[in-house]
């Protein structure tokens, strides 16, 4: 048993970071943190999307039910109707078909960094996965806008507002500079997850080096870093939610108009009460 | 030289994070039934000043030559 633990630890260390290519350079210095390879990336993110699909298969069980049962379904729901509430607030009536994207995306990042508690790394402490779901959390921005005010009116929608013919500098200018904001939400949405995540396990693997010259067998040997962990689980929750909060907050710029508004302030108060803060 | 830098976001970091702080409770003590409202602006603002801090040290301090 002890020896097919340890040679999990092997395969995780092993298989999924540069230290197997690098031959053996890594070692010293950074004290243990390794970036992720192309191989591990793909393990530990498929390992993450199938544990949420068999949670989800599983939680499906009593969905047909006129009342939701199941133990597993009800903290699904729950979930679903924090997420919901997120986004039907700062959205607004018309935030719910944005749903399916939002869920998954917390779902994804959330289970991501939970994971990043336990293990030696995680999808969301590897910039090249934050990236990669900031691109497309972008990406479906700018196709959500092209289908809200068609494709012109999108693009229309970077140039600000309707100057007089004279000032046409300007208005180019206003559209280079909003293009450059567009490229940067990707820069900051994933830079933000990736600097939380992993700096909390450099953090971690900073102060587990605080004991190790101390004669004492208690202190040597007592993992400082796992204080970390309220405030590393605080983290968790934190960074999926302005991640979440942030995708919607870009949907509701692109998406929000004079036509929808009416459409808003009809769906109650808390919608367009909290819309306006959000957006400007 | 760089710890001293870091140490200097650090501080400006500190000192955004307090001032939104302060202003959220503030505003959520004077008038506790607008938590709900306060919480996501504050939250919104408060990963914007963070950001700042994580770029000065992942993308500042990793390209720093002493």
């Amino acid at each position: 048993m002890q020896d097919l633990v340890l040679n999990a630890q092997w395969f995780l260390a092993e298989a999924t970071t540069h230290a197997a290519e690098a031959g053996g350079e890594h070692g010293g210095g950074h004290g243990g943190h390794a970036t992720l390879s192309f191989m591990g990336l793909m393990i530990y993110t498929f390992a993450i999307a199938g544990l949420i699909m068999i949670l989800m298969a599983f939680a499906k069980k009593g969905l047909k039910d006129r009342v939701f049962k199941g133990r597993l379904l009800q903290y699904f729901e729950q979930l679903h109707g924090f997420v919901e509430n997120l986004c039907v607030g700062i959205i607004g009536g018309h935030g719910r078909k944005y749903m399916p994207m939002i869920y998954t995306l917390w779902l994804m990042i959330f289970v991501s960094n939970l994971v990043a508690l336990a293990f030696p790394s995680s999808p969301t402490a590897d910039l090249s996965f934050n990236l990669g779901i900031a691109l497309l959390a972008i990406g479906y921005v700018q196709w959500e806008g092209m289908k809200a005010n068609g494709v012109f009116g999108h693009w229309k929608h970077f140039a600000g507002p309707k100057l007089p013919i004279a000032l046409i500098p300007i208005t180019l200018m206003i559209f280079v500079i909003e293009l450059i904001s567009e490229v940067m939400k990707n820069v900051s949405l994933s830079l933000r997850l990736f600097g939380n995540i992993d700096g909390g396990h450099q953090a971690a693997t900073a102060m587990n080096e605080l004991g190790k010259e101390s004669n004492l067998f208690l202190v040597k040997y007592l993992p400082f870093g796992a204080f970390l962990m309220p405030i590393k689980m605080l983290t968790c929750v934190v960074q999926a939610l302005i991640f979440c909060l942030l995708f919607c907050v870009y949907l509701s710029l692109v998406t929000h108009h004079d036509h929808d508004d009416h459409a808003d302030h009809a769906h109650g108060e808390e919608g367009g009460a909290n819309a306006h803060p959000a957006t400007t | 030289m760089l710890p001293f830098a870091l140490g200097l976001a650090a501080i400006g970091c500190g000192i955004g994070l307090g001032l939104i702080g302060f202003a959220a409770m503030n505003g959520m003590a004077r008038q506790p039934e607008a938590i709900g409202k306060l919480q996501t602006p504050m939250l919104i603002a408060l990963a914007f000043v963070e950001l700042v801090f994580l770029l000065t040290v992942f993308v500042g301090a990793g390209s720093f030559k002493p």
